[in-house]
């Protein structure tokens, strides 16, 4: 990034030895025999970070009208375009990649060569803008064409390369001055204590941790481990000027410790209303805690509501579809159930939720309990049917079966009608071949005739049927 | 580098916006340099935005202020979608400042406000764009990728 217009150091500028310097003329680098030590020392340090021009804090307000429309910082290297407008130079390099319009009134440019030199009334009002340098710790202030310089060549807490041989990890230029040669990451020894510690923080350690190296208090002559000084004199040396304990409430008294200590022992007249105004501070604590709780109750319940509501609905678009009146009865007592209940639950998220959560589980098993029976009770329909047709089936064949034995039994009876017949005909053949031989019409030969007369009705009965039945039956046996 | 850019140009934004803002546009949320919620109201008494706030949802890319912010209205229980012929029910706005023609590296969160309160501001349809449905419903595309075609001079 190019510095800003004539980022000049001011005339303590010795060794002006800026490597992006946009001027054209650049003092050659200073002769090897003129600079003092301090200043070669300087010089030689390779500073690590470039200066961020658009990170720069400003003092005060700045003008909007020297504010870059683009990046709305106060312009950086501007130009002008033809259409009069003016620009940080990287800012409309960036923005005429994408569209090669002026920003603000879209007529057309071309990149570099449509540029031209900023007025230098405008350079001049920016290099005059104060500003902060960007260096934490570092609260030097002065006008921006000096940051350039102070930054690179001055100021104590810009990064600089260690130096030690080889390494390059960053360290702050007042660290570099202070201990010329050798790397500043190393460990080495607190010459107090004898603890290790890194040589770059040594002097931090000195001031802070160091329990070997002993100070005086300056103003009790009191002896302490030098890191324990600062809360010593902050908060016990009796000598040093302290507050009352209650200034807070107004009371006025700022003197020695000791003498500030006796005028709290007899009693402060501000204690009182500095205990009021500590008292009220807590409860409105409180209050602003009550009033937490409360929106966090409200809120929750406002989304239990909605969470109802949506279930609610849920379920009637559910069983809208089934018609099952008995099942929206179940619907109806539960949705009573709950329109009474959110005045019985008033607070505690865990009782509530696990109220819901009770409740929910409640509905669902009873939804499915409902859906277990109606399942039950297609099966029972099914199997019963499955059984009637069965049974059906069964009954076909029995009734065949039936028919079958009766055929057989028909058939039975004729082939004993017949044996029975043919038996009876030898027999009347003998008794006539007897009756012929020995007598006829006779009163005693009437008996075996009755008798025999049965036998014939029957033999007739079953010439009948076997005459028109017999190659039937046969056939089908 | 460009990422850094972005982000510097949107402190200065931040810084402007949370000290003074215009009148009917309200910063809710800018916790990264990514996404912001600002709600925008309708001043005049126009019928159809009356007592009406609108969220609107800013996203930022590593290119801004170079190339434009993507802005939606989004829909919450208290803040509904303004009906306006060039907003469609999903949020998505058809406006040449939105898009890369029409958009110009000067522009800022707040100007892109004060123009969409205007653009409400002379609306009296109280219709949604031509094809809304099918737009709504067939739309994957992030906003900045859609060509509008931007047709209407008028509102």
């Amino acid at each position: 990034m190019p510095p800003p217009n004539t980022p000049e150091e001011g005339a303590l500028a010795t060794a002006s030895s800026e490597p992006s310097s946009p001027e054209p003329a650049p003092v050659p680098l200073t002769a090897p025999n003129s600079p003092s030590a301090i200043g070669f020392a300087e010089f030689k340090y390779i500073f690590i970070t470039k200066l961020d021009y658009q990170a720069i804090e400003y003092v005060g307000e700045v003008d909007d009208t020297l504010l870059c429309p683009v990046c709305r910082t106060p312009f950086i290297s501007p130009i002008t375009t033809p259409c009069g407008h003016t620009f940080c130079r990287e800012c409309i390099d960036r923005a005429l990649e994408t569209q090669s319009t002026c920003p603000i009134d879209r007529q057309r440019i071309r990149k570099t060569r449509d540029y031209h030199l900023c007025p230098l009334i405008i350079k001049e009002q920016l290099d005059r803008l104060m500003v902060k340098c960007p260096n934490k710790g570092c609260n030097h202030q002065c006008p921006r064409e000096h940051l350039e310089g102070h930054y690179k060549r001055r100021c104590d807490f810009t990064l600089v390369q260690c130096t030690g041989p080889d390494c390059v990890k960053p360290i702050t230029r007042r660290v570099a001055r202070k201990r010329l040669g050798g790397c500043m990451h190393d460990e080495v020894d607190c010459r107090h204590c004898g603890d290790k510690v890194c040589s770059m923080e040594l002097d931090s350690h000195y001031d802070n941790d160091c329990m070997g190296r002993v100070a005086v208090c300056s103003d009790c002559r009191q002896v302490m481990p030098n890191p324990s000084m600062t809360r010593h004199k902050h908060e016990d040396c009796p000598k040093v000027d302290a507050p009352c304990k209650w200034h807070s409430a107004g009371c006025r008294v700022f003197k020695r410790r000791e003498l500030v200590k006796k005028h709290e022992a007899e009693g402060c007249s501000f204690e009182v209303i500095s205990r009021m105004l500590q008292q009220q501070a807590e409860d409105r604590k409180r209050l602003d805690e009550m009033a937490r709780h409360v929106a966090r109750c409200e809120e929750r319940h406002a989304r239990r509501e909605a969470r109802r509501a949506a279930r609610a609905q849920a379920h009637a678009t559910a069983h809208g579809t089934n018609n099952n009146n008995d099942h929206r009865s179940i619907e109806a007592t539960h949705s009573a159930a709950h329109s009474a209940e959110p005045s019985s639950d008033g607070d505690g998220d865990v009782g509530g939720s696990t109220e819901d959560y009770v409740l929910a589980q409640f509905e669902r098993l009873e939804s499915e309990l409902e859906i277990l029976r109606q399942q039950s009770r297609d099966m029972d329909a099914r199997q019963s049917h499955i059984i009637l047709q069965h049974a059906a089936h069964f009954s076909d064949q029995i009734a065949e079966i039936g028919s079958k034995v009766g055929v057989v039994n028909m058939h039975l009876s004729w082939l004993m009608s017949l044996q029975r017949q043919s038996r009876s005909s030898t027999a009347a053949a003998a008794i006539a071949g007897a009756a012929a031989s020995v007598a006829s019409g006779s009163s005693s030969g009437a008996r075996p005739g009755s008798s025999d007369g049965s036998g014939w009705r029957y033999s007739g009965d079953d010439r009948r049927y076997s005459e028109g039945g017999r190659p039937e039956s046969l056939h089908r046996l | 580098m460009s990422a850094g850019f972005a982000a510097k140009r949107l402190g200065k934004e931040l810084q402007k916006i949370s000290t003074s803002l215009p009148p009917g546009i309200e910063l809710v949320t800018a916790e990264n340099f990514e996404e912001w919620l600002l709600d925008i109201k309708v001043l005049d008494s126009n019928p159809l935005y009356e007592n009406e706030t609108y969220r609107l949802k800013f996203r930022f890319g590593s290119t801004y202020p170079i190339e434009p912010p993507e802005v939606v209205f989004i829909q919450l229980p208290d803040r509904p979608i303004p009906i306006h012929p060039h907003v469609y029910s999903n949020g998505i706005i058809c406006l040449d400042l939105l898009g890369q023609q029409g958009w110009s590296p000067v522009q800022n969160v707040e100007s892109i406000c004060m123009s969409l309160q205007s653009m409400l501001t002379g609306n009296s349809k109280n219709e949604r764009p031509p094809g809304d449905e099918d737009f709504v419903r067939a739309n994957r595309q992030r906003p900045k990728d859609i060509q509008f075609y931007y047709h209407d001079n008028d509102v």
